[in-house]
């Protein structure tokens, strides 16, 4: 990799374009047209610390010289145009924490991608073009992994350690030698520890650099953890925000987070009801939306249960209910109801299989301590409320006939797919919307058989994940709080009761010590911008004296860090990749291209911090110091190793590393289509439970005494119920201020943020918030009018989208933007969580869907994104006639 | 931004244009596209695989998924259109080009645009009833969709197709998806019914003839 430099590179420099150095350019064409011949060449106007700057990655032999004056270009297709059959082609594949994993398959010439594409069946074995059955279907990539070289070579893409310069957040940087910055970081590292303790740095590392075996962002398994672990200072993030409520059901109900089927099993369902289910939009599993076109095509019924009609409801042809955020468990209690009094319930499978299900199936030691099994909670037999559809349909919205109706459905149809969706865990109580479901899945029986489902988390096939040194030294943590509190945590600092931030328990004399946080290291994670309640996490990160980000792109959390460490892409680095949620088949990734700027792998840059700071070769034990400028011998050690070990010998596979590294991909071959609990159900083998059976009724949870002493903080009752949110539109007296609520899914053209700042995504879709069509006309507003949303917490301006698809009284806003504050410190990039409430549910389910704002037409600027890209509305047809 | 021309070679151009005006190439195969309406999602891989591909910058946008929705809450319904250029059998496009940069292919029925020979004067996307071509500012041309004929000679299907997740986009010979003897996942047997040349609020398929095929959705079909 060669740089040239014309002039150096200026002092200090604003990152926030609007006070650039130099105006920012709408769309730079000339970087553009050289994408178009091949050519990579930094943007030299936008993003002032790039300016004066021109790196190529043609340095290397391809085009040097044209890189300051790009050749003018001609058009496709007649000026020479490289075809795929004349360019080395490698296997590789997308990354980040989408649920997926897709082929990428790059085009390169010389050190420059040139194009991408997907699996066409060649590659694996056996493989020819087009090859894709039913057993061992092609795993296309999605919209945000065929843009994926407009995030390698964007102008955003950060190339050099940058320290910053102003205030925090100001967003004022210069670029500093590695040197220096580590340097930087080491110091301040030692000597917090030393004021304030094992507590004092914070991981916030997160699955935005996942999913490869050896360059891993993760909390549990990534390598942050292990390199603070080692050092000696490390508070810990246990909550998942994305699914917390759903990890912690599973492990109540089924004592595991594997409650998953591999997609495939959902090609034999009857009936698949997506509760709050999207995956047309953020595709789970390497082929989930296909093979449910399969069981389409073989006659299966679908259902939405879900406050939007969803573009999954218009391509399954669902049953459309729509439901009132946050009321799922109530109208599943309904269900369970309408199921118990038709006596249409699966008992032969509850006597054998389930716990507390009712009297019958109750523990004696817990009826002698006066619980209350689920039936006799459904019937109100304790409380003397029977949660009957008509009950239910007071809480939820849904009409008690149709209630009805879907229950006898689901019981009566087998085998039938419930599949509970992540997104109406994410609430204030979101648990226990996660169990009652679990519940319905165990009366109607749907568990453990081929087309049922006991998801859930959806965790399926499994296998090791993990190629560097996963040792003692793996998760040590000293403190582990909640992961949304930490704001709160800083803020009233030593005043903060243990219930409040979740403190997880520890056995020695750390136990209840709340932790003075002091630094925060970002690895993979943009969680200033994802956490809940931004203005009060801006108002925390004043007070810290540390706060590093590590990453590939400028992110609008790199703008709060004191140190920007550049990170190399996927592309850049050796890995292995496989799907962590669903999909059989393992993926190599090979270093594509040689890493662009002074980007280094996260694995390095530890491994340098480590070598710092005293236990280098602890950290590392396969490398020696030179890795921080040669990683490729080590990289190929661990994972030759990693093959040989987990995937030969423990999962029994025959094809060599060699073989592998040659096709890039492995597909296992399954013998029939992999079902959580099948053993259980088929073989009956106890579930990892304390009773061995599926717990509706928690041993554990009923066996809490004092619950401040547990991670949870508050009570959660043993039995899944309904429990009244804290906002919610039942709410008659905070619904006169707040009228709407505001629910915040995942878009289909991000993940995350990831992708936020790709003008080819950028055209697909606006940062607006959707309302219906009657709640526009009550506003005055009309689509693409400009809206502020509002209420305690916050103000974010975006524009709105008016449609018939969503219930009326809710709105829709996706999460991801990158946040844009103004003077007055209101949102112009239509972040919802400077709405979002930093209160989580007591078993830690974040409540990013639990808010209630109201709207108004503004005045006030809505900017779509830092840069001003072209944003050309792919406008939705509205057809009445 | 005046291009010069090589004379001659406009001259060949104009000359292959009025052959293919007054007398429609009749190729040996038309291929054309189906897309599935319903069964569509709408993620829109097989735009970004064509921007891609065709290495297109922000704006110009050769493959186009259209977002359709209507009815009133809770009665909805929504489908989704994929058009790009649809290789039309009597193209408006071509007529319209005053430097013969537009041509149809003999082999496969591809409608092919030379753009060394295009002068952006936009004269096709005025004249082509489906928005296919597409002007690039930054170049000063018009481009468009060419179903990716380096793909095609190289045996393999365009990029959108090798894209589609749900398998709901090919190409194949047209006269064989209107029989429904192509075999094909963009529909299943029960689909086969509901093969239409033309959806609602889409141009008349008899001003060009669009080699192109849809499922189509039931409030889709023009009665």
């Amino acid at each position: 990799m060669t740089l040239e430099y014309e002039g150096g590179a200026p002092e200090m420099f604003d990152l926030r374009s609007d006070a650039l150095p130099g105006a920012p350019k709408p769309v730079d064409l000339a970087n553009f047209r050289s994408l178009l011949r091949g050519v990579v060449r930094v943007n030299t106007t936008r993003r002032g610390f790039l300016k004066g700057l021109t790196a190529t990655a043609a340095g290397l032999g391809l085009l040097t010289g044209l890189a300051s004056k790009p050749k003018k270009a001609k058009a496709f297709a007649y000026e020479p145009y490289p075809r795929d059959d004349d360019l080395e082609t490698v296997v590789t594949s997308c990354a980040h924490n989408c649920g997926s994993r897709h082929m990428l398959v790059a085009h390169k010439k010389g050190d420059v991608i040139v194009r991408l594409s997907t699996d066409d069946g060649r590659y694996q074995k056996d493989g020819y073009f087009g090859k894709d059955t039913e057993a061992e279907p092609q795993v296309r990539a999605c919209l945000r992994g065929r843009s994926y070289r407009l995030r390698l070579y964007s102008p955003e893409r950060l190339l050099y350690p940058m320290m910053r310069v102003g205030e925090r957040g100001e967003g004022k940087f210069k670029r500093v030698s590695w040197d220096e910055a580590l340097s930087f970081i080491a110091e301040k590292m030692v000597e917090i520890k030393q004021k304030y303790g094992p507590t004092a740095l914070l991981d916030q590392s997160y699955a935005g650099a996942s999913y490869g075996v050896l360059h891993k962002s993760d909390q549990i398994e990534g390598l942050l953890g292990r390199f603070l672990g080692m050092f000696g200072c490390r508070t810990s993030s246990w909550s998942v925000p994305s699914y917390q409520g759903t990890t912690f059901s599973s492990r109540m109900t089924f004592g595991t987070i594997e409650d998953g089927n591999e997609d495939d099993a959902f090609a034999h369902s009857k009936l698949i009801i997506m509760w709050g289910w999207n995956p047309a939009y953020t595709f789970h599993g390497g082929n989930t939306f296909y093979y449910m076109r399969l069981a389409k095509q073989r006659g299966c019924k679908f259902v939405l249960v879900d406050p939007q009609y969803t573009d999954s409801a218009a391509a399954w042809d669902a049953w459309w209910i729509p439901i009132r955020p946050n009321t799922d468990a109530a109208m599943l209690a309904g269900m369970a109801h309408y199921i118990f009094t038709n006596n249409l319930q699966d008992q032969a499978f509850i006597d054998r299989f389930v716990q507390g299900m009712d009297e019958g199936t109750m523990p004696g030691w817990a009826k002698a301590q006066g619980f209350e099994s689920f039936k006799d909670y459904i019937l109100g037999k304790s409380d003397g409320v029977p949660k009957t559809p008509e009950w239910a349909s007071e809480i939820c919205g849904v009409p008690a006939e149709d209630i009805k109706k879907l229950a006898h459905m689901y019981a009566t149809t087998k085998p039938a797919a419930l599949k509970a969706s992540w997104a109406p865990g994410r609430n204030a109580y979101g648990e226990q919307y996660n169990r009652m479901a679990a519940a319905l899945q165990a009366m109607t029986g749907n568990i453990g058989i081929l087309g049922g489902s006991a998801e859930g988390v959806g965790k399926a096939f499994h296998m090791p994940a993990v190629a560097y040194p996963y040792d003692q030294f793996a998760n040590v943590w000293f403190a582990s709080i909640k992961s949304d509190r930490w704001a709160h945590c800083v803020l009233n600092y030593p005043n903060v009761k243990r219930e409040e931030i979740g403190l997880w328990p520890r056995p020695d004399n750390l136990d209840g010590v709340i932790p003075n946080i002091k630094g925060i290291f970002w690895q993979g994670s943009d969680w200033f911008n994802q956490l809940t309640n931004i203005n009060k996490e801006i108002e925390a990160i004043k007070k810290l004296e540390l706060v590093v980000c590590m990453d590939s792109t400028i992110t609008p959390s790199g703008l709060w860090a004191d140190v920007l460490l550049p990170v190399a892409t996927h592309f850049e680095r050796h890995d292995i990749a496989l799907p962590w949620y669903k999909g059989h088949y393992l993926i190599h990734r090979p270093k594509v291209i040689e890493p662009m700027g002074e980007s280094k792998t996260d694995f390095q840059i530890f491994t340098e911090l480590a070598y710092r700071l005293g236990f280098g070769p602890q950290y590392n034990p396969r490398a020696t110091r030179d890795y921080f400028h040669n990683p490729d011998s080590v990289d190929e050690a661990y994972l030759r190793a990693f093959w040989e070990r987990e995937i030969m010998h423990h999962m029994g596979v025959s094809m060599t590393w060699e073989e592998f590294k040659k096709r890039g991909v492995y597909k296992f071959k399954l013998d029939k289509p992999h079902v959580a609990f099948r053993d259980q159900i088929e073989k009956g083998i106890p579930f990892n439970t304390p009773s061995g059976k599926i717990e509706i009724f928690s041993t554990t949870l009923a066996q809490y005494k004092d619950w401040t002493k547990t991670a949870y903080g508050y009570p959660i009752p043993a039995i899944p119920k309904w429990i009244e949110p804290w906002e919610w539109l039942g709410d008659k007296e905070k619904t006169k201020k707040y009228p709407f609520h505001l629910v915040t899914p995942h878009p289909r053209w991000r993940t995350h943020t990831i992708f936020h700042n790709i003008p080819w995504l950028r055209e697909t879709y606006e940062q607006e918030i959707t309302i219906n069509a009657a709640d526009a006309k009550k506003l005055g507003v009309r689509t693409g009018d400009v809206v502020e949303v509002y209420n305690d917490r916050g103000r974010v301006v975006v524009p709105v989208y008016v449609t018939e698809r969503v219930m009326p009284g809710v709105a829709v806003l996706h999460e991801g933007a990158w946040m844009d504050l103004d003077e007055k410190g209101i949102d112009r990039g239509g972040n919802p969580d400077f709405l979002t409430l930093d209160e989580p549910s007591p078993a830690g389910a974040f409540a990013y869907n639990t808010i209630l704002v109201n709207i108004r037409k503004t005045t006030l600027d809505h900017r779509p994104g830092w840069d001003s890209l072209a944003t050309a509305r792919s406008a939705v047809y509205r057809r009445d006639d | 931004m005046a291009k010069k021309l090589d004379k001659e070679q406009v001259r060949e151009a104009l000359k292959r244009k009025v052959r293919q005006t007054y007398e429609p190439v009749k190729p040996k195969v038309q291929l054309g596209f189906i897309h599935n309406n319903v069964d569509c999602i709408g993620c829109r891989a097989c735009e970004m695989a064509c921007k891609d591909k065709n290495g297109l910058p922000p704006g110009p946008r050769f493959r186009r998924v259209q977002y359709i929705e209507g009815g009133t809450f809770p009665k909805v319904y929504a489908y989704k259109v994929n058009m790009s250029c649809n290789h039309c059998a009597e193209p408006a496009c071509l007529p319209a080009c005053p430097t013969g940069a537009i041509w149809k292919r003999e082999d496969n029925g591809v409608v092919d645009i030379d753009s060394t020979l295009c002068i952006g004067c936009r004269k096709c996307e005025a004249a082509c009833p489906f928005g296919a071509p597409q002007y690039i500012p930054e170049l000063n041309i018009v481009s468009k969709c060419n179903m990716c004929i380096d793909e095609l000679e190289a045996g393999r299907k365009p990029y959108c197709v090798m894209a589609c997740m749900m398998r709901v986009l090919d190409i194949g010979p047209i006269d064989q998806i209107d029989k429904g003897a192509y075999k094909t996942t963009a529909y299943s047997d029960a689909d086969k019914q509901n093969i239409v040349r033309q959806v609602k609020n889409m141009a008349n398929p008899e001003l060009t003839n669009p080699s192109i095929r849809f499922v189509a959705h039931e409030q889709g079909k023009v009665k």
